[in-house]
């Protein structure tokens, strides 16, 4: 174990000096990221004079979500950087999967360890910093519970969407290219429960509580943090279904992905 | 001694989607693929012996890289057995390719961005390398490969020759008992080609590694390898020894004669005249029915000669003789 | 045949191909229409959620505020709304060298490539999109031959904004080995204030001025205007006079950066 940490950190240090390296296009794509995750809440704060509420939250309550979301997302961007479908697939396409295979290491160890994008960093930020100002102004009345759960909850989104990230790069064992649609689970589901799940239409909502769970993973445990009523009325253990979501997720990504290895060691060319 | 490498009727299938044409032919794909299957390995049995050098040679989609990427663990073949150094590759993969160093042609296993000595360096850790052995094998490495004047070059601006050298040691640095060169020389001038051959004629002698190379430069085989392998259509076609090849496929030597003037007839028997330039002729006479001196003892009597050569055949004729199937049907394998 | 007529030949030629190699990308562009429908039905759930009670607000209705989702959704594949870095690709591969020495401009070269795949991209996935939301929602159209003609001009006007404006981003790339990074951010800051992000009558007057002196209205805004019909003929003809002063604007500007980059590349030798 203690070799495994020492040998991921050895290449995730790799990676950020690389990237150290071209210090100017860094700093810039740095600030470019962060005025885009800038742009989708600050857009919507901007026409909020307008309007006061949307589906009856407040602007603060929906920076709830959206810095939750956006930061948990970017974190896991981070760390599963190389199970980024975008960059997985160029690991197969350009033969380094078979050298990552001839090391004595795990395989997703080291796919973990080929990949760390630092610009993610802005992300991450914007996000906390939504999340900050938006706790801030909501004046949440926070019990140690409430307190304890939050980290939890922040690790089940990562957990979650990490998921998708490796359903997609194990998807690319038989396509190659990076499936596109995949795309609509991992970003169009950040976008999605960044506002809160009941604006939706039935049909939408109802794919992301049974089939895609991810209703679970914000809208619930926001519910919770904010002390609203649950206008769904589901059981009362829904808003701490986060973790195990999550998780469960994971794991369940994790299978498909061995199984995508083997079938990857039985037709590579 | 126990062989380190035993392969017995080793098989490898591929499933190739046949792609149908035009739109609907896609979008039929999509729902119903149908397949046809490709025999990359069709039966193949060898053993190699420890601190062999075995270059492993057939054209391009003959079975080489797959037969070298099953050994290797990265590939599951379809049928036969495998053993390597007591394992089978592919069931204990980290414990085999801890064992084992590799070089696939042009793909390096360094990192990109990094200096070399850094790449070096962090591959120990990866394949934890007591530091006094990494010191010692990186020093003597560094003076076999002259490494030292680009140990701090990051790897992407290094030329390819440089790149080998580097990947080279990188593949020996955990003193592997077997490695495999998939063209190692491919792309590189001649100074390059020869102090990578050097390497690796020294640590097959001195180490006792057990090499095993595949190459297209049939001259790295001439130089390097006593036993050669001849694989096609996923069938070896032949194993052993290099003189052996030659004994066996060599026997048609050429003659060029220059004569004192142009004569009108030239032909002899037991040789055939394969081009005619003026008063230079080449014939073409198969060793084992006629030695070089009764050739020309039937020529002079004729004519008269002022000079002549005779020229073996070399390795790449008698390579292309045989993947052309003229000079042998393909023998039961192994 | 006249010169003239050869060059528009030629250029009607290359955007045919370039037309054709877009559609060609079936997988690409079902992923992206599929991606685009997504995203514009997320969009249309919040401008409804926003909206609530209200029947309109500053001139537009709820119809027309989801109608604009739509809009932005078709004409992001259309614009290149995300990015587009293929000339300055072109000069970090040294391809452009080869693409200087044909016997054609070199804006209009990209002109006419760029309108083959915008038109493709406006049929595969603008006109999709629209039509799908067609079938979902109760959405505005123009009424009025007058109206239609006046979308079309702002269309074609925003591609040619659009279109300029790209290619002068692009340029960067003859004197920064960063161009790619200051593309991006420039291209976001456009999203925000071509009124992609939100229409831009819904921002603060004093922001909206702002938008205004750049020419991003003039790329999704204008065309978002025209269409739901917010503006009086007065205000549409102005409208896409803007649009054609900044199309002229641009074009000229990018002349004059382009054969400084040129200069610059040849004094260099690449």
């Amino acid at each position: 174990m203690r070799r495994t940490i020492d040998i991921y950190l050895r290449l995730i240090s790799v990676q950020i000096r690389s990237q150290m390296q071209y210090r100017a296009s860094f700093l810039m794509s740095l600030s470019a990221t962060a005025l885009i995750t800038f742009l989708g809440f600050g857009s919507l704060a901007m026409v909020f004079w307008r309007f006061d509420n949307i589906g009856g939250w407040t602007l603060w309550e929906v920076g709830f979500l959206y810095g939750m979301v956006e930061a948990a997302f970017g974190t896991m961007d981070l760390f599963f950087s190389g199970f980024n479908p975008h960059i997985f697939s160029r690991l197969i396409r350009m033969g380094t999967l078979d050298q990552i295979l001839l090391r004595p290491l795990s395989v997703t160890l080291q796919v973990l360890g080929s990949s760390f994008i630092m610009k993610r960093l802005s992300r991450i930020s914007q996000g906390a910093l939504i999340f900050v100002i938006s706790v801030a102004m909501l004046d949440v009345h926070w019990t140690p519970a409430k307190v304890a759960y939050l980290p939890l909850v922040f690790f089940g989104l990562m957990c979650f969407f990490g998921g998708f990230f490796v359903i997609g790069s194990t998807l690319t064992f038989w396509t190659v290219q990076p499936i596109e649609v995949v795309n609509i689970f991992t970003y169009g589901g950040r976008e999605m429960i960044a506002y809160p799940m009941h604006i939706y239409e039935r049909w939408m909502r109802d794919f992301f509580t049974y089939i895609v769970p991810a209703i679970f993973l914000n809208y619930y445990p926001a519910l919770y943090f904010l002390e609203k009523p649950d206008p769904f009325g589901m059981p009362d253990f829904a808003p701490f279904l986060a973790p195990v979501v999550g998780v469960g997720m994971l794991v369940a990504s994790f299978a498909f992905w061995s199984y995508g290895i083997r079938h990857y060691q039985s037709t590579a060319t | 001694m126990a062989p380190i490498i035993k392969v017995e009727n080793l098989h490898k299938h591929f499933k190739v989607a046949r792609h149908r044409r035009g739109f609907l032919g896609a979008f039929r794909g999509l729902v119903s693929r149908e397949y046809e299957t490709v025999r990359a390995v069709d039966g193949i049995s060898f053993e190699i012996g420890r601190g062999e050098l075995v270059g492993y040679i057939g054209p391009n989609g003959a079975g080489k890289s797959t037969t070298i990427k099953i050994l290797a663990g990265l590939l599951v073949p379809t049928g036969g057995t495998v053993i390597v150094n007591g394992r089978v590759p592919w069931r204990e993969r980290k414990s085999h390719v801890a064992t084992i160093g590799a070089v696939f042609g042009q793909r390096t296993t360094l990192w990109w961005d990094l200096p070399v000595i850094e790449s070096l360096e962090l591959l120990q850790y990866v394949y934890d390398v007591p530091p006094e052995r990494f010191r010692r094998n990186l020093a003597e490495f560094r003076e076999m490969l002259e490494l030292d004047q680009f140990l701090e070059t990051p790897v992407r601006s290094l030329s390819l020759g440089q790149r080998m050298r580097a990947d080279l040691c990188a593949a020996m640095l955990h003193d592997p008992m077997l490695l495999f060169l998939d063209e190692p020389t491919i792309g590189l001038d001649v100074v390059a080609k020869e102090r990578i051959r050097q390497f690796i004629r020294r640590i097959n002698r001195e180490r006792g590694t057990t090499i095993i190379l595949t190459t297209h430069d049939l001259s790295d085989v001439e130089k390097l390898c006593e036993r050669v392998m001849i694989i096609d259509h996923g069938r070896l076609l032949f194993d052993g020894e290099l003189s052996e090849l030659r004994n066996r496929f060599g026997g048609e030597r050429e003659m060029v004669v220059y004569f004192d003037q142009e004569y009108d007839e030239v032909a002899v028997d037991g040789a055939e005249v394969v081009s005619r330039n003026g008063k230079r002729v080449t014939y073409r006479f198969d060793g084992h029915e006629i030695t070089a001196s009764e050739l020309i003892g039937r020529i002079s009597a004729r004519h008269r000669i002022r000079d002549l050569s005779v020229r073996e055949a070399d390795i790449e004729d008698l390579v292309r003789k045989i993947y052309e199937g003229r000079l042998l049907e393909a023998p039961d394998a192994g | 045949m006249s010169r003239f007529a050869r060059r528009i030949r030629l250029f009607v030629e290359l955007s045919r191909v370039s037309f054709r190699r877009q559609l060609a990308y079936r997988t690409a562009n079902l992923a992206g229409l599929a991606t685009n429908t997504f995203f514009g039905l997320l969009r249309a759930a919040v401008m409804v959620a926003l909206y609530g009670a209200r029947q309109e607000v500053v001139g537009m209705s709820v119809r027309d505020a989801i109608t604009y989702t739509g809009i932005t959704q078709a004409v992001i594949a259309y614009l290149s709304v995300f990015g587009w870095t293929e000339l300055m690709d072109t000069v970090y591969t040294g391809d452009i060298s080869s693409d200087l020495l044909k016997p054609m401009d070199y804006f209009t070269f990209w002109m006419a490539r760029d309108l083959g795949r915008a038109l493709a991209s406006m049929l595969m996935r603008g006109l999709t999109v629209m039509l799908i939301y067609a079938l979902v929602f109760d959405i505005t159209v123009p009424v009025g031959a007058w109206q239609w003609a006046a979308l079309l001009a702002s269309l074609l006007m925003g591609w040619l904004v659009s279109f300029s404006w790209r290619f002068l981003v692009n340029l960067a790339a003859f004197w920064t080995p960063n161009a790619l990074g200051i593309s991006r951010l420039i291209f976001a800051t456009s999203w925000l204030m071509s009124g992609f992000m939100m229409p831009l009558r819904f921002f603060p007057d004093w922001f909206v001025g702002i938008c205004y002196l750049t020419p991003f209205p003039a790329m999704i805004n204008t065309v978002v205007e025209v269409y739901v019909g917010v503006l009086d003929a007065q205000g549409v003809i102005t409208a896409l006079a803007a649009q054609a002063m900044w199309a002229a604007g641009l074009i000229w500007v990018s002349q004059v950066v382009l054969r400084a980059g040129i200069r610059k590349l040849v004094i260099q030798g690449g």
